[in-house]
């Protein structure tokens, strides 16, 4: 009997509805309605969200918004029950790849039959490319923005006589094996990234590569990858880079020189490690031969095509680009001491919750950012480039053989 | 003097006075027949038609034959979780049933500290799993933060990358089940040695049977009852491992961990269903892992039986 409850996780949420979609009927949009946004993240980004949320209900009066949290962990598998049996949340947010996926499905709106190609122009444009489908549909907008610094112990560094952090991937190297012969037993490690494709991601675009071709073909298996692939895989073979991954500020809270982490940790280190406050310091990435970029992520929203209130919906997240509503969100965020970068570029520095100085190298981080591939076939095929990676990394086979490999796979999924 | 009661008649009034009998008490099992029927037998249904199907969860689902088994038989990532779970399950059931007799043998007493021990082995069998594998990540975390690395640093050891080394990846999955189910199949041990006649040890021992004698040819034949018991039920909660997969070992892209050295069939299953979409995959997957686990217990309890018949 215990071997049916392994079914039961397949069963359980699906039965419900394989009777497949229905048109859903629109609501009277002047109506007194109430919409409920699903939002991914903790309880603190809800609050802020909400506040945007209050907002527009100061200048919608007949709406009201609810905003309800979904952790991180469960919340993908939440909203597939939800749009399996269409009874979800008007609204949702989630990973920048997520809308994307349900969108394809039928779940979700196409936002452009409500004038959101608007929003286009505010937005980074690496970040809006990766949120439109590869058919041009438009079911989810950057929400937030996320991205990679490079954080290091000043310390750290002055001890070993290093005045300035690493600006090149010579420069880089370079430090490492200063630090190591001044005694500093960790001289670098990755959080966000360490082993997975988004670690690679920066130094695969640093060295000129990309995952894909402008026109979504697979171009894993050039020189500039396999320069990347080379580089970093000897950041850990060659100057002890941790294959675990320790999280940034207890990287740097047990010594760890130099860590590249996301810039949500930015927020609450000196809080959460008190030690380290005016021990430490950041800085954008190390450039390659390229040039520098760094990876954005952030959250996707969009409006659910079993919906009622679509056009409302809609509405609600091109509001979500306004001068007042980025203010409404980073004021709350400010109070809760959490990490928010808006949407908007030109809002970074002034709309965001860190400091100027902070602020400025995230802006610079974005500036030349780029997002995940949103080309076909890369959902399924990330693991498996993750896979690859890792085989370089953990010596099992060399760089050139690891991406002709990915660069199969992704072939194979890219249809 | 009443005559013989035709036996037309009797087929027809023994339903009656069944149900004049046992109304009442199938009356009050009805609920949970319905929940039964509701939430285990429509899903299971539904999950075997799915199986047949391109289900993607929000369309409607397309009827594809034997596409998804045919896909399955070709699936490198299916294969390679088949070999890591067959892997795992060999060596926790053996184990975990080795260490329980041990432990069972060890603390079957009535005193206080024998008591004491089998409540302190029991613990883990009634806490949360959840938690449990929390903590565990806790005592793996790789740095100085965590129990395992700070004993290895106490020992002068360096630093090692638990969740990171896909060579280590099997044997903690193992350990982490072994500590968290022995204590189970212990109580269970205890009861069956319980029940064995005193007066077997004595006859063996007025015979001159040394204490190995009486354990092989008294204590572990009548304890096949329990021993067939704990190795199917440990086979079946091994072969559905996921909370220590998805908890400890899941990597931010990877549900399978680095190198998918902890991918199991019910995460691959979760992984295919819940992150890629697959429904009918997945479904396809359980299937297959029922059909697997329902044929090595019927293995088992015919070697049991076989074995008692020798």
């Amino acid at each position: 009997m215990a071997a049916c409850s392994t079914i039961l996780v397949a069963a359980l949420s699906t039965a419900c509805a394989t009777s497949g979609q229905t048109r859903t009927e629109q609501a009277d949009q002047n109506a007194p309605m109430t919409l409920s946004f699903w939002s991914t993240g903790g309880d603190d980004e809800t609050a802020t969200f909400q506040k945007a949320a209050d907002l527009y209900h100061q200048k919608h009066p007949n709406v009201t918004v609810k905003v309800q949290t979904l952790s991180w962990d469960d919340a993908y598998a939440k909203l597939l029950a939800a749009a399996t049996s269409r009874t979800g949340p008007d609204i949702l947010s989630g990973g920048m790849t997520w809308t994307i996926q349900f969108g394809a499905r039928g779940a979700m709106v196409d936002l452009r039959k409500h004038g959101i190609d608007a929003l286009k122009g505010q937005a980074q444009p690496a970040q809006w490319e990766s949120a439109v489908s590869p058919d041009g549909s438009v079911y989810g907008v950057p929400l937030d923005m996320s991205t990679l610094a490079l954080y290091y112990r000043t310390d750290l560094l002055d001890k070993a006589g290093i005045d300035a952090p690493p600006k090149t991937w010579e420069e880089l190297v370079k430090d490492i094996g200063t630090l190591k012969a001044a005694g500093v037993k960790k001289p670098y490690s990755q959080d966000w990234g360490n082993l997975d494709w988004i670690g690679y991601f920066n130094y695969l675009y640093q060295a000129g590569g990309a995952f894909y071709t402008a026109d979504c073909k697979p171009s894993l298996d050039t020189p500039q990858a396999e320069q990347a692939l080379t580089y970093w895989v000897d950041l850990y073979r060659e100057h002890g880079a941790p294959t675990a991954t320790v999280e940034g500020s207890d990287a740097l809270d047990t010594g760890t020189a130099m860590v590249v982490a996301g810039n949500w940790i930015a927020k609450g280190l000196d809080t959460n490690k008190p030690k380290l406050k005016g021990k430490w310091a950041m800085a954008p990435l190390p450039a390659g031969p390229a040039g520098p970029t760094t990876f954005i992520g952030g959250r996707a929203i969009g409006v659910t095509s079993y919906s009622k209130y679509a056009q409302t919906g809609a509405d609600f997240v091109k509001f979500m680009y306004t001068d007042e509503a980025i203010a409404a969100v980073a004021d709350e965020a400010r109070k809760r001491n959490i990490s928010y970068i808006p949407p908007r570029p030109d809002k970074i520095v002034g709309g965001s919750t860190f400091t100027p100085e902070q602020a400025q190298v995230f802006a610079q981080a974005i500036g030349t950012g780029k997002a995940a591939p949103g080309c076909p076939g890369w959902d399924e095929s990330a693991s498996d480039v993750a896979k690859q990676l890792q085989s370089a990394i953990l010596g099992k086979t060399d760089a050139k053989t690891a991406l002709a490999e990915a660069a199969k796979v992704m072939q194979r999924n890219a249809g | 003097m009443a005559g013989p009661v035709p036996i037309g008649g009797r087929l027809r009034r023994v339903p009656v006075d069944r149900l004049r009998r046992y109304g009442t008490s199938y009356a009050m099992l009805l609920p949970f027949l319905a929940l039964f029927a509701a939430f285990l037998l429509w899903p299971l249904a539904n999950s075997l038609y799915l199986s047949f199907t391109s289900f993607d969860g929000v369309n409607p689902a397309v009827f594809t034959g034997l596409d998804n088994f045919a896909e399955l038989a070709g699936d490198a990532r299916f294969r390679h979780a088949l070999g890591n779970t067959a892997l795992y399950v060999v060596a926790s059931v053996v184990l975990g049933t080795l260490l329980s007799l041990g432990l069972a043998l060890a603390f079957n007493g009535p005193s206080w500290p024998h008591r004491i021990m089998r409540t302190l082995f029991f613990l883990p069998s009634v806490t949360s799993s959840i938690a449990l594998m929390l903590m565990w990540k806790w005592v793996l975390f790789p740095s100085e933060a965590g129990l395992a690395n700070t004993i290895v640093h106490w020992l002068g050891g360096s630093t090692v990358p638990w969740l990171a080394t896909p060579s280590l990846t099997i044997p903690i999955l193992v350990l982490m089940s072994v500590w968290g189910g022995m204590g189970y199949g212990m109580v269970l041990y205890v009861a069956g040695l319980g029940s064995i006649p005193e007066e077997y040890y004595e006859a063996a021992r007025i015979d001159g049977a040394s204490t190995w004698q009486r354990f092989r040819h008294i204590t572990l034949p009548l304890l096949r009852p329990v021993t067939t018991y704990v190795v199917v039920t440990g086979l079946i909660g091994a072969f559905q491992v996921f909370e220590a997969v998805y908890i400890v070992f899941r990597g931010t892209n990877n549900i399978g961990g680095v190198l998918d050295s902890a991918l199991m069939i019910v995460p691959y299953l979760y992984d295919q269903g819940f992150t890629h979409f697959k429904l009918g995959y997945a479904s396809a997957i359980a299937w297959v892992l029922f059909l697997i686990i329902f044929v090595l217990s019927l293995v088992n309890l015919r070697v049991g039986r076989a074995m008692k018949e020798l």
